[in-house]
């Protein structure tokens, strides 16, 4: 950290006096991220412990699982499925490494190249302060959060009664994959000059360690070693428990840290080094609307999604064929389907486009808060001084919030219907799961709707709503039939009322009484934001 | 100083604001205020910050709700009429915010074209003389750049009423006399500007008249001429005789006396009885200094400055 050259004098100084003011910034949403992997790694070690409680099912799950492709590569090495505690490792690491990779990226990006290109960097910079000290700062926030990382895994792990050995070097991998994040994403921060280039190029980076990482995984495990992600996995924790893979983090960080430092010798506050390049002079004949607006503010994030769940449903389909052995193999299963064992196949796909059905509801309400983030942001004030009305202005982000939910729905549909299509030799499961996905439509729009009654009567809580709806719908969509949530505390849910195709048939009745309670409560919240206050 | 605001109502007005009130929460930001704006002139509107000048100018583009009061604008309701109004006007924020990934010049387009139209010989026009490169993504802009792509997309239209809140922050001298000149040309056409601004000098040289606020209240309105009435010349005299007695005269306030020669002000209501009192003593010399917006500003604004001036 202190290969500073020495005519610059202590290129780190007020370092600790950052890292002070960044851990009273990062209270409130770091907790939530170690809460998360807490919880999912707690749940997923629990869950897998009562699933496969005997030698024997364990064997047959080694079985199944080890000889399927698609499992393999969407989770790790088969060579963890020795123990229940490597199943569990097996099942889950790959994605609390993704979720640890993205904490470090938006928390190092967040105190270098978000800080400067706001200018808050510039007066911190003008103080008596390095450098390198934001960098230095950041990086050690990582560690900081990496090690609680570390701390927060332990604990799920052991306290659900996995081996303290391996849950220690489970933790520690996890923080490896961390703390290698952390580095790159110190580069990425010199390279570009804003953000939203810095997550691109490090969120291409994660999904390319998934990626190595599968396909090393499913071959002979040589690409899984170029993935920060695989040196984890590779760990074998509880399987074997082999430490020195750790050694690969410190590595990188060892070679990633000093170039980042170097980098920034070499460029000016606020640039990167690589130049923006210059955009149109003038205007489109699209950007001359509301719509036209809000579209290309929200592009990026449509297609963004639209791509990601895609994918997501290839993947999908594609175990759905392997779904009925699997089922044969470990019965247990079928409880978190619902309809049980029977028709197990539609069961499956049921299932997992309302998954992808509440990714769509969740793009949807991102997609329509954006025009309160325009809102406190001031940019919608010169738009709403023009001949544009409240409605237009709203309209155009409601616009592209519906349609590209829909979108990502009609992705969802096709996705699967692509890969389960080719996988049984027949094509018309493309429009039959599309048709199938499109059944979700009125349960995500009224998710929005209620973004948009937020939005218009109670703006500054209208975030919160949104999201709250989102997470319970959530759970109640992938959980009560598995947890046997009482009967009440899913009726709320529009998801609850909406048939699961195609294992349920479908009935209009509750898709025409969501559909009306979405068409009054856009109705109402556009009324709302015609009679209240803008800007607050 | 003049309170209950008594001026002529003019034939036309485009603006014409009075009693209005807006609070947010237990916070009165505006508590009566009065606005008279005539068509066709340019109207300096001054406060020190968080008097509130840009709570008025929202209120007025339909983007607040009022509390209390009557507001007109071009003969409309803001809030009613905005859209139909909006047509008819422009506005430049004190504090641009530009979308990121957006380049200066499509967003000058994009509120062009929302509002109903754009003379884009005006806009090049424009471009040129502010000295701004249309093609940079508003990300890279400067303050000073940003506040340009907003004054450019401001005055490329030709609204009949301009809303310029604090327009020239951040501008540097050079830009500024740009930016006076183009409000010159506006003047000329006829066209109404609402000018919110802290530089004096630019209200001094732009506006016919002025309304200062302060705490959300019109504390007074008139031309430049009027409101120098208001307020005190400052007076350096040499006579022939002493000038003693001269600190106790009506009106006269802040006198330094040495014998013959004499430094004071003096309340411009007062100044001709000043005048004709120091003629008795046999004047040898005498500069007056007219008051400055700056000085009548200071008067308004600085509360410790006003309190110490009446104690003494």
């Amino acid at each position: 950290m202190s290969a500073t050259r020495p005519s610059q004098g202590d290129g780190t100084s007020g370092t600790a006096i950052l890292l002070r003011f960044m851990l009273r910034r990062e209270r409130r949403s770091l907790p939530w991220w170690l809460l998360g992997i807490g919880v999912l790694l707690a749940y997923q070690s629990a869950g897998s412990q009562s699933l496969y409680d005997s030698p024997e099912k364990l064997a047959r799950l080694r079985e199944t699982l080890g000889a399927n492709t698609a499992t393999i590569a969407m989770s790790g090495p088969r060579e963890l499925l020795a123990t229940i505690g490597g199943e569990v490792v097996f099942e889950i690491f790959a994605y609390l490494a993704v979720l640890v990779a993205l904490m470090n990226m938006f928390l190092v990006v967040r105190y270098t190249r978000s800080d400067e290109e706001t200018g808050r960097a510039e007066l911190i910079r003008s103080a008596r302060v390095g450098r390198h000290a934001p960098m230095a700062a950041a990086l050690a926030l990582a560690a900081l959060a990496n090690l609680a990382v570390g701390v927060v895994a332990f604990a799920a792990a052991a306290g659900t009664g996995l081996p303290a050995g391996g849950s220690v070097l489970l933790a520690a991998a996890l923080a490896g994959v961390g703390i290698t994040f952390a580095g790159l994403t110190a580069i990425a921060a010199q390279v570009f000059e804003n953000p939203r280039a810095v997550y691109g190029a490090v969120g291409l980076a994660i999904g390319a360690s998934f990626l190595l990482r599968a396909l090393g995984d499913v071959g002979n495990g040589a690409l899984s070693w170029l993935s920060p992600i695989g040196w984890g996995q590779r760990t074998f924790p509880y399987s074997g428990d082999r430490w020195w893979p750790l050694l690969l983090p410190l590595a990188a960080v060892a070679v990633t840290v000093p170039i980042a430092v170097s980098l920034q010798n070499h460029r000016d506050f606020g640039a990167g080094l690589l130049r923006s390049r210059p955009g149109r002079p003038t205007a489109t004949a699209a950007l001359g609307s509301p719509f036209g607006l809000a579209w290309r503010l929200q592009r990026g994030s449509v297609i963004g999604w639209t791509v990601g769940v895609l994918l997501l449903a290839v993947g999908y389909g594609s175990f759905g064929d392997s779904v009925e052995q699997f089922i044969a193999d470990n019965p247990e299963v079928a409880d978190y389907f619902p309809g049980g064992a029977t028709d197990i196949i539609n069961a499956y796909l049921a299932f997992t486009i309302a998954f992808l059905a509440l990714l769509a509801a969740a793009f949807g309400v991102a997609s329509c808060l954006r025009a309160r983030s325009e809102e406190t942001s001031g940019r919608a004030e010169p738009i709403l001084a023009t001949a544009t009305s409240r409605s237009a202005w709203l309209g155009g982000h409601l616009s592209v919030a519906l349609g590209g939910s829909l979108l990502v729905l009609v992705m969802a549909g096709l996705g699967e219907g692509l890969s389960y299509g080719l996988a049984v030799s027949d094509l018309g499961q493309i429009p039959r799961l599309i048709g199938v996905a499109l059944v979700w439509t009125p349960a995500v729009w009224l998710v929005v709707a209620v973004a948009v009654f937020g939005f218009g009567w109670l703006p500054r809580i209208a975030a919160i709503i949104a999201w709250i709806l989102v997470g319970y719908c959530s759970v109640v969509t992938l959980f009560a039939d598995s947890f046997d949530l009482p009967g009440w505390s899913t009726n709320a849910s529009p998801f609850w009322h909406t048939p699961q195709a195609p294992l349920e048939s479908v009935t209009a009745m509750p898709l025409l009484i969501v559909s009306a309670l979405t068409a009054l409560l856009v109705a109402a919240g556009f009324a709302g934001l015609r009679r209240r206050d803008l800007g607050y | 100083m003049v309170s209950g605001v008594a001026y002529p109502v003019p034939v036309t007005s485009a603006i014409s604001v009075s009693g209005l009130v807006k609070t947010f929460g237990s916070v009165r930001a505006l508590d009566g205020l009065d606005l008279e704006v005539a068509a066709g002139e340019v109207h300096g509107f001054l406060g020190p910050n968080g008097s509130g000048k840009t709570t008025t100018i929202r209120v007025l583009l339909g983007l607040l709700r009022a509390d209390a009061g009557s507001v007109r604008l071009l003969g409309g309701d803001p809030w009613d009429d905005a859209v139909s109004l909006h047509r008819r006007l422009s506005y430049v924020p004190g504090e641009v915010t530009l979308w990121p990934a957006i380049t200066g010049g499509e967003v000058i387009d994009l509120i062009g074209k929302l509002r109903g139209g754009l003379d884009r010989r005006r806009r090049d026009d424009l471009l040129e003389r502010f000295d701004l490169d249309p093609s940079k993504k508003a990300r890279t802009y400067s303050k000073g750049n940003r506040q340009k792509v907003a004054l450019v997309a401001g005055l490329a239209s030709d609204a009949e009423l301009l809303l310029l809140d604090e327009p020239t922050s951040g501008l540097d001298p050079l830009m500024e006399s740009v930016f006076q000149r183009c409000i010159e040309e506006v003047k000329r056409e006829g066209r109404t500007v609402l000018l919110s601004s802290h530089i004096l000098a630019e209200v001094e040289a732009l506006c016919d008249r002025v309304s200062i606020i302060r705490l959300g209240r019109t504390v007074e309105s008139g031309t430049l001429t009027e409101l120098r009435h208001l307020t005190r010349t400052s007076i350096s005299v040499e006579t022939k005789r002493p000038l003693a007695g001269l600190e106790s005269l009506p009106g006269v306030f802040d006198a330094i006396l040495d014998g013959t020669r004499a430094r004071f002000d003096v309340d411009t209501a007062h100044l001709d009885e000043t005048v004709r009192w120091l003629a008795d003593l046999g004047v040898r010399g005498l500069t007056s200094t007219p008051p400055t917006l700056e000085e009548m500003f200071l008067r308004h604004y600085g509360d410790e400055v006003a309190v110490s001036e009446e104690k003494e």
